[in-house]
């Protein structure tokens, strides 16, 4: 009896962390990492230690790699299929820690309502964005979130105004010219029929800009285009979701190289 | 001594002719000397048994051989040696003695100044013994002649010299006169740049020697000099400028020097750049480069000064004067990229900041799709890279990164060789996957192009292997043609300049861009991760044009992985893409063969004229619209270069010292063509204040190549004696006797001397 209760705990927890890695129970993929092939792009996932929740640990399973790796490796695809970038590395992931982040232009962002920095990763991203680089953030829901991404933020750009992104905005022209977006739900799409969550009903297409009005952070809040990647391939989840998806982060990532 | 020797003035001897007086033939004298020789050597030999043991060797041929020498010496005084010389007859020739009175030769050395020193050889003794053979007839000399009674009117205070000018000038206005001989007196310091060829044909053709007679010391003590300066003519507004100034110096060697730049054409002067540096060897020519920031458009008066030393000589030439004239027109670089790419956006973002150089790009970024930055209208590229001249000639400089050569139509190829030929603009491009030798580029026509010969091989392009780690790095530097070059000038100080170099973030990417070719200029070099040595940055001229290559698309990590605020990314490509269209030409390109005149008005104004296309104009009407100080204004039509097609003229005389702007305009049926405006400077006076040494090379060469010869004040008592010997003027041929020249009979006793004293020598007297 005494070691049915221990059993039954390091049985749950090793579920736990099998579902965690396995992305929720979904099937599990044999992706590589790292960028072991030189490439020009880089798909680069950014790194960094998430404030408390059941994943709150810089670690792998941490909130910054949530659907990883499926959704990036989908993306990824795309962009090889759907662009001339050249892009044959695997996937990548830049750690806020180090210094290389600033080989890597562009970088993607999840669950970011629970990012937090130390002053000395605040300011190697503040001077990442000011020097070029492009920071896409994606998958946070509601006010709440919002209120805890933008604490972030200030921390990394104290002064600088959040704006919402027009249909005219060169963003949506620069390889497909996207004139209607719409919000781009979860996978819990698929049994709810729920496009939002929390209480972000609408979503924000938004953009911080350098001086020079140069987007620096694409802000897709109220949604979650990981979702959208990496469910595409399922026959439940709408291609309209997908395909709008794939056409905004090719449309950042070709700006991101071009602005 | 020459005199004591040989009895006549050099003078003689470099004017006359040798010839034979005796009635005998010529051959007849070979004959006897050739017998001579042939009979002292067979009596020799004949001897030679009897003789001592130490004459059998080397030793009988040195007696034949004095014997040999003596004899026809004295065979060939038989014949009676002399020279023939033209000789002034006197009393019927004129000499003309020529006095420099321009500024310099007030400058006092030794207690008195160097046109004292002059009047007072001529008026102690040498203007006498003239007198005594000829007529003298004096003149002061500055710009031109002009004829003086006496010594006494001199004023040395004329603010030029031009000797050659004036020589010339004096030759056509005494073409009537029985001119015999000039003697110049002067320190050489001639502002004209040197005699020209006319004037020194002028004065051969009437056989007239000049005299020169130098005053001045040939070394100051103590004066620093600017010699020249180099800047460009013109410039884009907001252009950081290279000044390359040369100077030399006396009497200051190891000690500092202040250089500065100064605007000077505003109301109020303004310092532009200062820097001090360490002077070198004593006359050694040293040159500085310094770096400064034009500024806004409009004519720029550049004043270039070293800061005087204590106990400096002559502070009068350590200022120059330079005039650029700053365009406010924006270039536009047509960019064409072939992929997505981030050296595209960086390059991009670097040129935000300067907004006179304008770039419109395409980038393929699919198969089937280009996207557009920096169009003016939305028809401009819309079917992607030109096809038409007057398509991409609008452009100045054409960058061409990752894109495949076969890309571009055979068509497409020859207009970007036309590019740069023809129209005079300036093409670069980039390392990348599809560039270069990778990109089918070495398999062109346009080979040529290229400031390097291609590799003839693909797999020339490589990647960061290990971008994580950043272990395979491959580091950019300096090479030597860049340390003074202003595209690669990160940093004004050239030391600091290198260092910054060498601590660039290493480069992403990078491609061997094969060997230069001469006539190339490598700025940068890299270190690739095997330590191999690639040109990074070449560059080169091309017709009317330039080009260049910039073997890395991975140039961008120079901003990121510098720190923040770090500027060496964008200076660099501000500065290279501003080298690439600067000198680019409009439809119309004027110029000047100086624009800072010294003393004399005269310019000739020369324009290239193209049509829409840049093919050399012909029909249009050209004319030169001038505005100069104190309302000084004209409008003169430029007449066609024969032979020379676009190609126009003007000859024009600027009448009063300042700045002038010339406006060029050139109208094809009333239509206009083109425009190009350039600005020249008259300064009057300033040129005398240089090469106050005394220039005795000039005086040396002139002198030479008319027949005269140069002198040196102590030895002008002599100068009376050679003058006779000329053949301009009124003149009579003299015969004079060689075979008693005092150096015969020496010569004679000497060999007699040797072979005695050789005899002694050898033991056998």
């Amino acid at each position: 009896m005494n070691l049915v209760r221990p059993l039954l705990f390091f049985l749950t927890l090793g579920l736990f962390a099998l579902q965690g890695f396995q992305g929720y129970g979904r099937r599990s993929y044999d992706y590589s990492s790292g960028p072991n092939v030189p490439s020009e792009f880089y798909w680069s996932r950014l790194q960094y230690t998430s404030a408390g929740g059941t994943r709150g640990f810089r670690f792998f399973g941490g909130g910054w790699s949530r659907d990883y790796p499926k959704a990036d490796n989908d993306c990824l695809i795309a962009l090889r299929r759907l662009t001339r970038i050249n892009s044959p590395s695997p996937l990548n992931v830049a750690d806020l820690d180090s210094d290389h982040l600033f080989d890597y232009p562009w970088i993607y962002a999840v669950d970011v309502h629970t990012w937090t920095f130390t002053d000395q990763e605040a300011k190697r991203l503040h001077d990442y964005l000011l020097k070029g680089g492009f920071l896409m953030v994606d998958d946070f829901h509601g006010t709440d979130d919002w209120q805890h991404f933008m604490a972030g933020m200030r921390q990394v750009l104290p002064d600088r105004p959040v704006e919402d992104l027009k249909d005219e905005d060169e963003i949506y022209h620069v390889l497909y010219d996207i004139n209607e977006k719409f919000q781009i739900p979860s996978e819990v799409y698929v049994n709810t029929g729920r496009t939002y969550e929390k209480d972000g009903y609408v979503p924000k297409w938004r953009a911080i800009r350098s001086d020079h009005g140069r987007i620096m952070v694409a802000i897709c809040a109220n949604m979650h285009l990981g979702d959208a990647w990496e469910w595409a391939d399922s026959p439940e989840y709408p291609e309209k979701f997908s395909g709008l998806a794939f056409r905004i982060v090719l449309n950042y990532i070709t700006y991101s190289m071009t602005h | 001594m020459f005199e004591f020797f040989l009895k006549y003035p050099r003078s003689v001897y470099s004017r006359g002719q040798f010839a034979f007086l005796g009635a005998w033939p010529k051959w007849l004298l070979v004959l006897l000397i050739v017998a001579a020789a042939v009979g002292l050597a067979w009596l020799i030999r004949s001897r030679l048994a009897q003789a001592a043991p130490v004459m059998h060797s080397w030793r009988v041929w040195i007696v034949w051989s004095l014997q040999t020498l003596l004899v026809a010496i004295l065979l060939m005084l038989l014949w009676q040696p002399a020279i023939t010389v033209a000789e002034l007859k006197p009393q019927q020739n004129i000499i003309a003695v020529l006095v420099d009175d321009s500024r310099s030769m007030a400058i006092s050395e030794d207690g008195s100044t160097r046109q004292a020193q002059a009047v007072h050889a001529l008026q102690n003794g040498v203007l006498a013994s003239l007198n005594r053979g000829f007529q003298t007839r004096l003149y002061r000399v500055d710009a031109v002649p002009a004829r003086i009674d006496s010594l006494n009117t001199l004023q040395p205070n004329a603010p030029s010299t031009r000797i050659g000018d004036s020589l010339k000038q004096l030759s056509e206005e005494t073409s009537d006169l029985p001119i015999g001989a000039v003697v110049l007196l002067s320190d050489g310091d001639d502002n004209a740049g040197g005699i020209s060829a006319d004037a020194i044909s002028a004065l051969r053709a009437r056989h007239i020697p000049v005299h020169t007679v130098g005053f001045g010391r040939e070394r100051a003590e103590h004066d620093v000099e600017l010699d020249d300066v180099v800047v460009a003519p013109r410039a884009l507004a907001d252009s950081r400028l290279a000044a390359k100034i040369t100077f030399h110096q006396r009497g200051y060697a190891g000690a500092k020097l202040n250089l500065t730049i100064r605007d000077v054409g505003t109301g109020q002067a303004k310092t532009l750049a200062a820097r001090t540096v360490s002077l070198g060897p004593d006359g050694n020519l040293q040159t500085e480069t310094l770096m400064f920031d034009i500024g806004g458009a409009g004519a720029r008066t550049l004043e270039i000064s070293a800061a005087p030393l204590p106990g400096e000589e002559n502070k009068a030439n350590n200022t120059l004067t330079r005039v650029v004239n700053v365009g406010s027109e924006p270039r536009r670089i047509l960019y064409i990229e072939g992929e997505p790419r981030w050296e595209f956006k960086f390059i991009r973002q670097a040129e935000e900041d300067d907004r006179m150089v304008r770039i419109a790009s395409i980038v393929r970024t699919s198969e089937n799709k280009i996207y557009r930055q920096g169009i003016s209208n939305p028809k401009e590229l819309a079917t992607g890279f030109p096809s038409r001249p007057e398509d991409l000639f609008v452009y100045q400089g054409l960058i061409i990164g990752s894109v495949e050569a076969g890309y571009f139509t055979p068509a497409q190829q020859e207009l970007i060789r036309e590019f740069v030929d023809r129209r005079g603009g300036g093409l670069l491009m980039l390392g990348g996957q599809f560039s270069l030798a990778d990109g089918g580029w070495n398999a062109t026509n346009l080979t040529d192009l290229f400031p390097t010969t291609l590799p003839n091989r693909a797999g020339t392009f490589h990647r960061e292997a290990d971008p994580r780690n950043g272990a395979t790095h491959t580091t950019s530097q300096l090479a030597k043609a860049g340390a003074d070059n202003i595209i690669t000038r990160l940093v004004d100080d050239p030391a600091a300049n290198a260092a910054k170099w060498k601590q660039l973030p290493y480069l992403m990417d990078y491609e061997d861009p094969g060997a230069p070719k001469p006539g190339a200029a490598v700025l940068a070099n890299m270190i690739t991760p095997e330590g191999k040595t690639l040109p990074l940055l070449i560059t080169e001229n091309f017709g009317r044009g330039r080009t260049a290559i910039m073997a890395t698309g991975g140039s961008w990590r120079w901003q990121m992985s510098s720190p923040l605020g770090d500027t060496a990314h964008d200076l660099f490509w501000q500065q290279l893409l501003r080298w690439l269209v600067s000198d680019t030409p409009g439809h119309v390109a004027a110029s000047v063969p100086s624009q800072v005149l010294l003393d004399n008005g005269a310019i000739a104004l020369t324009a290239d004229v193209r049509d829409p296309q840049f093919i050399p104009a012909r029909d249009v009407k050209v004319e030169a619209h001038i505005l100069g100080p104190s309302g000084v204004g004209a409008v003169i039509e430029m007449a066609p270069v024969p032979d020379h097609p676009g190609q126009f003229q003007a000859a024009w005389s600027a009448p009063k010292p300042g700045a002038y702007l010339t406006e060029v305009t050139a109208l094809r049926n009333g239509t206009e063509l083109g425009r190009d405006v350039l600005t020249f400077q008259r300064m009057d006076g300033v040129a005398e204040n240089f090469h106050t040494e005394q220039n005795r090379d000039l005086l040396e060469r002139l002198a030479t190549q008319t027949g005269g010869q140069y002198w040196k004040p102590a030895d002008l008592g002599k100068l009376a004696a050679s003058i006779p010997f000329s053949e301009a003027g009124v003149t009579v041929r003299e015969t004079k006797d060689l075979w008693d020249l005092p150096l015969v009979f020496l010569v004679l006793l000497l060999l007699r001397f040797s072979e005695w004293w050789l005899r002694r020598k050898w033991g056998i007297v």
